[in-house]
């Protein structure tokens, strides 16, 4: 911080400043050090040797990466990896502008589950989705006239290696779409003894480790294939399999629509609303006794007395984790 | 003692929320109450994805426990008479705040006034 020094009078600093600016052309910019400091000697412009190193690098060997590739495509350091000391890294492949439009084309308008779509592009379920909301914003924003960061988006693009389907022919897939993600009761050591006459299934290994926990074969995104390659083992024609691991998408789909309707309809009912001139109030019935005999059972009606309240803890996540 | 149907102030600064309590009426505001029977936020809030400016107000009550209570002989604030009156569970104690509309005229008044505005 520089040294607190009062200010002088408005009139005097004003001529200094006119003084001051016939001395020398960088006054603008160190204003207000001026006022505190008492050289008005502009500084020497610090040249470095690394500085010194980078501005011959710059004119040699560096010249080409002045400006961007006139081919297109990334411009690296190193040969295939925009971080030059980590030769190993490599980006995974993004989906372009063509795929993404060919995704929501599947699911908007040609109605398809988006587990058959995921299926059959080898993406994600999540991403499938996210790509269809995210379209549908997309294309809100360009009906309401808004400006698109296209251009951004083009010099993204340009920098990562793209994947793009094809409409009609059967494509590569992107990414492992069947994974599990990592339960943490099933990150401890287990040792469960059993017998060996006893045949010991995903369900009993998922029930050694937590009572509630589904089995591998449950949680999957896509039981539904699995589900197909049983038919398909079972000398059941292609086609047929895939007639009928659509139907099961479709079906999965309906019920969880159906599942997703019914909540809605529960909290409906269970509240009640009233309407006033400015506001309407909502009643939601409650069970003020499920806090338990010590009045301390967490998630349930009111804040708590004698507890504290970890909204502001730090390392809790603050912002929303879901869309409404 | 005095059982009161009130409101204890808990959240933050400029974030108010209020538990529903039933407490003894000389007890401190935020003192530990018999029970909490609901919660207001007075806060209003839109719905998402709702940009018509419609706002709504969410208040959480244990209906039947407010009932026992004030079967029981506890005293809402206004406050609180005000928000168990929206529920049914209580009279309103003020007036209605419905525009009101002026009584019919008499037929004699009423007729010269029809032909005089045609």
């Amino acid at each position: 911080m520089p040294p607190r020094i009062p200010t002088k009078p408005s009139a005097s600093s004003a001529s200094a400043l006119v003084r001051s600016s016939f001395v020398s052309p960088c006054t603008s910019q160190c204003l207000p050090s001026c006022r505190a400091g008492f050289s008005t000697t502009p500084s020497r412009e610090r040249s470095t040797i690394l500085r010194r190193d980078f501005m011959m690098w710059l004119k040699t060997r560096g010249a080409k990466y002045r400006h961007p590739n006139p081919e297109g495509g990334p411009n690296y350091l190193a040969s295939n990896t925009p971080f030059p000391l980590n030769p190993q890294f490599r980006s995974d492949r993004v989906l372009d502008e063509q795929a993404r439009e060919l995704i929501w084309e599947k699911v908007m308008k040609k109605g398809e589950t988006l587990k058959a779509v995921s299926a059959e592009l080898g993406v994600d379920l999540a991403r499938v989705a996210a790509i269809v909301r995210l379209k549908e914003v997309e294309k809100d924003w360009i009906s309401k006239g808004k400006r698109l960061a296209t251009s951004y988006s083009k010099a993204i693009l340009n920098m990562l290696p793209l994947k793009t389907f094809k409409p009609g022919v059967e494509n590569r897939p992107l990414e492992a779409i069947n994974e599990i993600h990592i339960h943490t009761a099933t990150q401890k050591q287990l040792f469960w003894p059993t017998a060996e006459s006893r045949q010991f299934t995903r369900e009993d290994a998922a029930k050694a480790f937590h009572a509630k926990m589904l089995s591998a074969d449950k949680r999957v995104p896509h039981p539904e294939l699995i589900r197909m390659e049983r038919d398909l083992l079972r000398d059941m024609s292609p086609d047929e399999a895939r007639a009928r691991f659509i139907s099961a998408a479709e079906q999965s789909e309906r019920q969880a629509a159906e599942k997703q309707r019914r909540k809605a309809m529960d909290e409906e009912q269970a509240t009640k609303k009233v309407k006033t001139s400015r506001f309407e109030f909502r009643f939601k019935e409650v069970d003020s006794e499920l806090v338990g005999k010590d009045g301390r059972a967490p998630n349930v009606v009111g804040w708590k007395y004698g507890m504290p309240h970890y909204d502001r803890k730090k390392g809790l996540v603050k912002i929303p984790t879901s869309v409404p | 003692m005095t059982l009161k149907i009130r409101l204890a102030r808990f959240g933050r600064r400029n974030a108010p929320f209020y538990n529903i309590v039933v407490a003894h009426a000389r007890t401190a505001r935020n003192s530990k109450p018999l029970e909490v029977i609901g919660t207001y936020d007075p806060m209003p809030k839109a719905d998402p994805y709702d940009n018509s400016g419609r706002l709504h107000k969410d208040i959480q009550l244990d209906m039947l426990r407010a009932k026992y209570w004030i079967g029981v002989g506890a005293q809402p604030t206004d406050t609180m008479w005000r928000l168990l009156s929206m529920v049914g569970i209580l009279e309103p104690k003020y007036r209605n705040q419905q525009p009101r509309t002026a009584p019919e005229l008499p037929a004699d008044i009423k007729k010269p006034e029809a032909s005089s505005s045609t």
